[in-house]
């Protein structure tokens, strides 16, 4: 049997993958959750209603204003409690304590979804208004003008932001860490302390972190040469 | 037809557009002072005038890309009258019969307007398989035929970016063609070409006239509206200064401004 000051990285191998993977998991929900609140703040924020506005503007401002370690941290305890006090007030007795998994992935939803208003909100500003015109003109539905036009259309604006926000998402993953949810950095900073091989563990949690990003920066240049298919290459500045 | 329009039954069973005294003004400006214009089905109709004269917003008000302030419009069987509520707000329309009144009436665009994101066949496609319901058979073969028909079906799988801007604009009136209107409007069609193109689309505007279509035309080519339409409309300053067959505006008009803007092509 292995004593404790034994352990080397290939005992740790499996908690790391899993928590690599449990990251990759929130990464990708917080940010598909994120995107769609994106979609709707920035349809808000360019709606002709002022209330609805105003409603998505302060969300965007508000959010992107708050340090996200602060939001986490606020989401997880003053969740726990609202939710105790509501099942309280229906007259169950008990504690509640959210999720992690659930927190992680609804902070950095929520704030992903206030950078993504910005990100999409810019992207359709910049549409040729034409486009847009001939939709309407033609007698498209507001549903079918979103989809079939607006979307397609400011994809190629949007995605080198979009992908900027990916990136950060992945790296803020490690933020979760603080309310003791175990995922990549949290299993890691376990595993240093446990062995001691500080410097071992943050180099390998780095090249995790390395290869993931790297994985998906590829997989965005080719997203972007996709949305970029009617554009002549020189227009790539 | 309502009985709103007060128009005789024998009058507007043949006319496919009916304006009635519209008015467009943005903030105090009057674009369109008190317009009335009537096309007849299955006649082309050139609307002339000097920039500023309201040509364009007049046609853009016939597919109610601009909303007139007030007057009545019909349009291919939709009747709709402007008016003020209280509030001040233009009313007289619901998003409804909007989306009707367009799908029966297609515009081709100075600047071509095309989908970048779609191919030619994608943007002829398009609008018969979002807002007329066709099935992607149906609507391919629909779109297939008016590219055939604009000579543009060798580039049905080519993006819009990588024509030229008379193969863009031939697109773009295959894709008005495919949703068969009731109505079609250009607007400077010619406009954005270069002159070795605009001969291309003229032609095949031309050859639209021939079919019998109904078609309204803002132009700055006037020997082609001279030549093409059955009405010109002269507009001036916001008001219908001469209106009448091509002889009537380009060479009997006893209005002085008419006789000036159209004098360069009758001689």
């Amino acid at each position: 049997m292995n004593t404790v000051s034994q352990e080397g990285l290939l005992d740790w191998a499996g908690p790391i993958l899993q928590g690599a993977l449990t990251t990759l998991e929130i990464a990708v929900l917080a940010y598909a959750i994120g995107l769609v609140l994106g979609l709707i703040g920035a349809s808000a924020r360019l709606s002709p209603w002022a209330p609805l506005r105003g409603l998505a503007t302060a969300y965007s401002t508000a959010v992107r204003a708050v340090p996200e370690l602060l939001l986490i941290i606020l989401l997880y305890y003053a969740g726990s409690q609202a939710l105790t006090a509501l099942i309280h007030a229906m007259g169950l007795p008990g504690q509640v304590a959210i999720n992690g998994f659930v927190t992680a992935v609804g902070v950095l939803a929520f704030v992903q979804g206030a950078y993504m208003t910005e990100v999409l909100r810019g992207a359709i500003l910049a549409i040729p208004k034409g486009q847009l015109e001939a939709a309407d003109a033609f007698g498209f539905s507001t549903w079918a003008r979103f989809h079939r036009i607006v979307i397609p259309a400011m994809l190629p604006n949007a995605l080198p932001g979009m992908s900027n926000l990916w990136l950060i998402l992945i790296k803020d993953t490690a933020l979760i860490s603080v309310i003791g949810f175990s995922e990549l950095f949290f299993t890691i900073q376990q595993a240093a302390a446990s062995t001691r091989a500080h410097f071992l563990f943050y180099a390998a949690a780095g090249a995790i972190y390395l290869l993931m990003t790297l994985t998906s920066t590829a997989l965005f240049a080719r997203l972007e040469r996709y949305v970029r298919r009617g554009q002549p290459a020189q227009e790539e500045a | 037809m309502t009985s709103s329009l007060h128009a005789t039954p024998s009058a507007s069973s043949t006319l496919a557009v009916e304006a009635r005294h519209l008015v467009k003004r943005y903030g105090d400006l009057e674009v369109l002072r008190d317009v009335s214009l009537e096309v007849p089905e299955g006649s082309v109709t050139s609307i002339i005038g000097a920039s500023g004269s309201g040509k364009s917003t007049l046609l853009r008000c016939l597919n109610l890309l601009e909303r007139p302030n007030l007057g009545e419009l019909a349009i291919a069987d939709e009747a709709i009258r402007f008016d003020r509520n209280p509030q001040g707000d233009v009313v007289g329309l619901d998003r409804r019969q909007l989306q009707r009144l367009r799908a029966k009436v297609s515009m081709v665009f100075q600047q071509f307007n095309l989908w970048p994101h779609f191919t030619v066949l994608g943007n002829v496609t398009e609008a018969p398989m979002r807002v007329k319901g066709l099935s992607r058979r149906r609507a391919n073969a629909l779109a297939e035929h008016y590219l055939e028909r604009v000579g543009m079906a060798d580039k049905r799988d080519s993006y819009p970016a990588y024509l030229s801007g008379g193969q863009q604009q031939r697109v773009a009136i295959a894709r008005a063609l495919a949703m068969e209107p009731r109505l079609l409007l250009f607007d400077e069609p010619t406009s954005a070409l270069d002159p070795e193109r605009v001969s291309e689309v003229l032609s095949v505007i031309r050859g639209l006239a021939d079919e019998g279509r109904t078609m309204v035309l803002v132009t700055h080519e006037m020997a082609f509206a001279r030549d093409v339409s059955d009405q010109v409309v002269f507009l001036d300053r916001g008001v219908v200064g001469v209106a009448g067959t091509p002889q009537d505006v380009f060479e009997d008009s006893e209005h002085e401004r008419c006789r000036h803007f159209v004098a360069p092509a009758v001689c």
